[in-house]
């Protein structure tokens, strides 16, 4: 007994001494308090397929890691949005993250968490060089940006089955009427024009607002839809209730839609262009971002197959993109040798290299010829015309509060599908109300 | 109060006769011994925590620390403790003792439930970002919100139907499967199996068999829709049929419960004594009479504690619903999946929290009662 009590004190002292020494040494990890040191490792955070980010991991692994201190892996997560917020408010976040909201980086640069690029050596007038003055704006806080651009989509595409479509004379439509002009056509020939589908889990509606937008883009144009963003127009001004007609033009009328617009919120996105790659085609049309090759029969050939056709004029032709930013929440040597790297010329070139690759490279010293894919090479020319010209937008609903762009926004839309035409005004001042104050 | 000389009473006995100042030294060691523990096993699992982060060391080790540490660092710590009380002078020791072991287990309950208890209170009265109060604002949305509304309707069904149905089901199976000569083992684990998936798996699964595509879209893989198509109707796209989908997504809830209740009604009604059976046959009761005079009243305490597991377990359900997705647009929402949703996907920490905290309060009642139902009984035995 009396030699236990001799032992035991000591024993919890030891112990405690040695918990506090450990747990000092390490306490060091913090975010903005300047640049720590290698510790060997980049962890990034992502929101791809997985047989995407496996490809890239391949390219990353090859033009990287191979000739590098440290090692940098891509996890890819299905569920970004959750996880990338439970890691950052725990304490725990990765080094870098690929948002594709540009809201969720300027939130994250307001809460002090992101490391603003021109704090790891970067310079503004070499982004703006490097990626237009409007996709570095996007993440622009207190005159330092917050996120580096890793990928853009461009979503003003309309996807149709080319050698069907050549052979029974159509014509690629130039402006709006042509479209309906074509639609119209279709079904008199015993068709159906379209194959839409909203479903995505959790995320139902996406694609839906993403036709809002490029419609509301095309009719309104670029200042209006800043306006509409930003919130300085509300959401059921007549700007954009007017989009929501149009868009009803073509999801509302009988025998456009296969399976009609009431059943969009039930068809996985990723399924509805499949009717397409029928003999004959089961629908003519079909209007998404370029990632949607992905989803294509593994057997069908670009440009012979299918091929796309940018989103036709209305009022004025802009361009609808969708993409990636890269933000940082180590500020460490490898993390900014690690972005730098990876946002620039070469991985972006090597990554086109990949046919099942549908990454479009924001970088503009990528040329087109670095894509494998024919298709891709094309938009990625599209998409770099129009961030030169000035007349690209970024996805609204990425830009908006998340409360609005990955909520009441896809849940009003697949509402608007299923109730019709009528209940466009209230689905619009339902999200209007949904806006968050201040 | 005066405790007799047995054991229960023996810390305040000790702490009432001594002088004040050991008195006030027994009520310092109390403290120290009680968050003394949980401090001393914080430190050491964050330590152990960095070392297991640390990619560079051995692989083998790793393995090692977590396994001691984690299995052996408790045990060690209490052993420790309890060495430590023993080295202080006799009066002190076993006014001390109990706190030793008590208080850990309070601290801890502190630091993991009261506290995100309050801070989850304390946020619900703030906006999105947590930066402003305002009042009692998220607090009308959940009482205004078109989608609340809907959220809060699904779940009152959820919470009826669920326990009603499950337990019936459960009772049945039961009583059925208690006169089966044989196979009544293997009928029972048939039932059991479903609570081995999880509600995440359970929703995959029968995500399938309600799966549905429009003409145009591939053959239907759906088991319904397949049985549908064989009996020459047209496919159904079942998860949309509001508002019967909520009815198919509870479904899948009784389909994981009703083993179950089936499980612990069965041992219930094995506990019935025979002698009650025999003396109600002999006095010419038909086996219906036998049943709902007899069993169902002798095990009415089992069936309420099952249909209150239940209950708790429906106003909690977030997973199925969220799997199938698409909540807002078929009408299917719930308040946990709300909360989910506005907490994380919608980034509004306000009306996340205050969907929590009404949540919070609807369950307490559900508590309180079966606390009482269950003190009743240890009363009774």
């Amino acid at each position: 007994m009396r030699r236990a009590k001799v032992l035991v004190l000591p024993a919890v002292v030891v112990l405690l001494a040695v918990a506090c020494t450990k747990s000092n040494n390490n306490s060091s990890g913090g975010n903005n308090g300047g640049q720590s040191g290698n510790i060997g490792r980049v962890s990034v955070l992502n929101a791809m397929e997985p047989s995407e980010a496996q490809a890239l991991q391949a390219v990353v692994d090859a033009d990287i890691n191979k000739n590098a201190n440290y090692v940098a892996t891509l996890e890819a997560n299905a569920d970004f949005e959750t996880q990338v917020k439970i890691r950052v408010e725990g304490g725990n976040p990765p080094d870098v993250a690929f948002y594709p909201q540009p809201g969720s980086v300027i939130e994250q640069a307001k809460a002090g968490n992101a490391v603003a690029l021109e704090d790891m050596g970067f310079t503004a007038s070499e982004l703006e060089k490097t990626y237009g003055s409007y996709l570095m704006g996007l993440v622009e806080y207190n005159g330092k940006h917050y996120g580096i651009p890793t990928n853009v989509n461009l979503k003003s595409m309309i996807w149709y089955p080319k050698d069907d479509f050549d052979k029974a004379g159509y014509k690629i439509p130039q402006t709006w009427d042509q479209l309906l002009a074509l639609s119209a056509q279709i079904q008199k020939d015993g068709g159906t024009p379209w194959c839409v589908g909203f479903e995505s889990g959790g995320a139902t509606g996406w694609p839906a607002t993403d036709w809002m937008e490029d419609i509301m883009l095309d009719t309104a144009g670029t200042s209006t839809y800043d306006k509409w963003v930003s919130h300085q127009i509300p959401f059921n001004d007549p700007s954009v209730v007017h989009a929501g007609q149009l868009m009803g033009q073509i999801m509302f009328h009988a025998g456009w839609v296969l399976g009609g617009a009431a059943q969009t919120p039930a068809i996985a996105f990723g399924d509805a262009p499949l009717p397409m790659f029928k003999e004959p085609p089961g629908c003519w049309l079909h209007r998404q971002a370029n990632f949607i090759n992905a989803f294509f029969p593994s057997d069908a050939v670009a440009g012979k197959d299918y091929d796309f056709f940018p989103f036709p004029k209305i009022d004025q032709q802009n361009t609808l993109i969708g993409g990636e930013y890269g933000v940082v929440f180590r500020n460490a040597p490898e993390v900014a040798d690690f972005v730098r790297k990876f946002a620039g010329a070469k991985v972006q070139c090597d990554q086109g290299s990949n046919v099942a690759s549908s990454r479009i490279s924001p970088n503009a010293d990528v040329q087109p010829s670095c894509y494998a894919n024919k298709i891709l090479g094309e938009a990625s020319t599209v998409t770099t015309k129009a961030l030169q010209a000035g007349t690209a937008r970024f996805d609204a609903s990425d830009a908006m509060p998340s409360a609005v762009g990955s909520g009441t926004f896809w849940s009003g839309m697949v509402k608007y599908m299923q109730d019709g035409p009528s209940s466009l005004n209230s689905v619009l001042s339902d999200i209007e109300n949904s806006w968050p104050a201040s | 109060m005066t405790p007799p000389n047995g054991k229960p009473g023996a810390s305040v006995d000790i702490a009432e006769r001594a002088p004040a100042a050991v008195a006030l030294w027994v009520s310092i060691l109390r403290i120290i011994g009680a968050v003394a523990i949980p401090i001393v096993a914080f430190f050491a699992l964050w330590a152990t925590f960095d070392f297991l982060r640390n990619a560079n060391a051995n692989r083998a080790v790793i393995v090692l620390v977590a396994v001691v540490v984690g299995v052996g660092g408790i045990f060690f710590l209490f052993w420790a403790m309890n060495a430590a009380v023993n080295a202080l002078p006799a009066r002190f020791r076993e006014g001390v003792r109990p706190y030793v072991f008590v208080g850990p287990c309070l601290v801890i309950l502190a630091v993991f439930l009261i506290y995100p208890v309050i801070n989850t209170i304390i946020i619900s009265f703030k906006d999105a970002t947590s930066s402003k109060v305002v009042g009692l604002d998220n607090f009308k949305f959940v009482f205004t919100d078109g989608e609340m509304l809907t959220a809060i309707r699904n779940t009152a069904a959820w919470i009826v139907l669920v326990p009603l149905v499950a337990t019936s089901i459960g009772l049945v199976f039961a009583t059925l499967a208690d006169r089966l000569r044989r196979g009544e083992a293997v009928a029972k684990s048939l039932i059991f199996l479903p609570m081995a998936i999880s509600f995440a798996g359970a929703a995959v699964v029968w995500n399938f068999i309600y799966s549905y595509r429009p003409a145009g879209f591939g053959s239907n893989i759906g088991l319904l829709n397949g049985i549908m198509i064989g009996l020459g109707q047209n496919p159904v796209p079942w998860l949309d049929q509001q508002p019967w989908n909520n009815l198919l997504l509870m479904v899948i809830m009784v389909w994981m419960q009703t083993g179950f209740a089936m499980v612990v009604l069965s041992a219930a009604i094995k506990a019935v004594p025979v002698e009650l059976i025999e003396a109600a046959r002999i006095d010419g009761a038909s086996e219906f009479q036998v049943f709902r005079r007899i069993v169902v009243p002798v095990i009415l305490p089992t069936i309420v504690v099952v249909a209150t597991y239940m209950v708790i377990n429906a106003m909690k359900v977030f997973d199925i619903v969220f799997v199938m997705g698409n909540a807002e647009g078929r009408g299917t929402e719930v308040i946990a999946e709300r909360m989910i949703s506005w907490f994380f996907v919608r980034g509004d920490n306000g009306k996340g929290a205050a969907i929590a905290v009404v949540l919070f309060l609807a369950i307490i009642p559900v508590m309180i009662w079966n606390i009482r139902r269950f003190r009743e009984q240890e009363t009774i035995r």
